[in-house]
């Protein structure tokens, strides 16, 4: 799966947990530009992000990407290795 | 008035922008009453701050790190629906008996009590209730009183006549305590609950968040019972789903909580449930969001 495939998976998972119709992600894409996506939200994400493509986020993972193509990059690396 | 939590909240969020963005959600529901609380508290809290040589900014960072434990815990609950720890032995060792590990956990926990609006509700409902046992109360026993804040604020409202001890099982937190309360009038003491053993009965007893740190809730509870005089009350609040690194017993929801006030011999006189985040009740129970449990209690048929 390469990244732009992996980006339209993930926007679609910020849609359904976000309850956000229409919100389009790109690689620079932070916290700041989108409405719902804070603390409590992140958490939600974080494991539908992992159920649905079957890896496991580390600690430091989760609380370090700064927008969504470093979460992107670490999809892809775990699908790489699996 | 100074709206000291304002600049706190600026600090925060340029350090953990996800987590400041959360808090911000809670600005807008404080009034004028929130915002004199928590000005008085910060002022207490800062000169407490500076007794002991430390910054604002070391608040803040100690506060953040609490705030990673309890996302890396809460992505764990998330996963497996369960707390990650189950034994008091484990917890013992991750958290209380790590000096380091409890003064980060105690400033965070202290901070949150202003940060955090049900954690601020919490609070303004024991204040507001505990004036009416007033007249009634000659002996106060506080059960974990963690970092003194609610101590603090039962020895400004009741009698001063009134005589005043805690049980707590960290030495950590009984200094922290000590410092921030400053008051002559509080017997410490440094014992697991279960070992305390006490001549007199207590007419009032306040425990503010234990019950989700013990093996046996229900055990703690009677306990409570047994140190309470036939006409005392009891204090306690309790969360629902709420992971961190000190906590090993799980309530899925309130009415469990419920079930162990009856099972231990205790009657509701007064309650409150507070949701942690602001979400609806819908959103609430699909993410299994933490319930704030707190409840004024007699013993049943008394």
């Amino acid at each position: 799966m390469n990244k732009s495939e992996i980006l339209k998976e993930v926007n679609e998972i910020f849609v359904d947990v976000l309850e956000a119709d229409g919100l389009v992600l790109t690689e620079s894409t932070a916290a700041g530009d989108v409405e719902n996506w804070d603390s409590l939200s992140h958490i939600q994400l974080v494991v539908s992000i992992e159920k649905h493509f079957k890896i496991r986020f580390t600690s430091k993972e989760i609380q370090g990407w700064k927008n969504i193509g470093e979460l992107v990059d670490s999809i892809e690396s775990k699908l790489t290795t699996a | 008035m100074k709206q000291y939590v304002n600049d706190i909240y600026q600090k925060i969020d340029v350090l953990n922008p996800l987590h400041g963005k959360k808090l911000k959600k809670n600005i807008g529901t404080f009034d004028d009453k929130y915002y004199e609380a928590s000005d008085a508290f910060f002022e207490k809290y800062f000169d407490f701050l500076k007794k002991e040589n430390k910054t604002l900014d070391y608040a803040v960072d100690c506060y953040l790190n609490m705030i990673s434990d309890v996302s890396i815990e809460t992505v764990e609950f998330v996963r497996t629906g369960k707390y990650t720890s189950s034994t008091f032995e484990e917890v013992n060792k991750r958290v209380y008996a790590k000096p380091e590990t409890m003064e980060y956990y105690m400033h965070g926990l202290i901070m949150s009590q202003f940060l955090w609006k049900h954690h601020y509700e919490m609070y303004d409902y024991f204040v507001n209730e505990l004036p009416a046992y007033k007249d009634r109360i000659k002996s106060y026993l506080e059960v974990g009183a963690g970092h003194g804040l609610t101590l603090s604020k039962a020895l400004e409202i009741l009698n001063p006549g009134t005589l005043f001890s805690v049980v707590d099982i960290s030495e950590t937190s009984i200094a922290l305590a000590k410092n921030f309360v400053n008051d002559n009038r509080v017997s410490y003491n440094l014992r697991n609950v279960f070992e305390f053993k006490n001549e007199e009965k207590y007419d009032f007893i306040t425990m503010g968040e234990v019950l989700e740190h013990v093996e046996d809730p229900l055990m703690l509870l009677k306990k409570l019972n047994e140190m309470l005089n036939d006409d005392g009350h009891v204090f306690f609040t309790t969360p629902t789903n709420a992971p961190a690194i000190d906590h090993i017993s799980l309530f899925n929801n309130v009415d469990e909580i419920r079930d162990l006030v009856k099972a231990a011999g205790f009657e509701v006189v007064s309650e409150r449930s507070l949701l942690s985040e602001d979400v609806s009740p819908q959103r609430a129970e699909k993410f299994k969001i933490a319930i704030l449990y707190g409840a004024f209690l007699k013993k049943a048929g008394k």
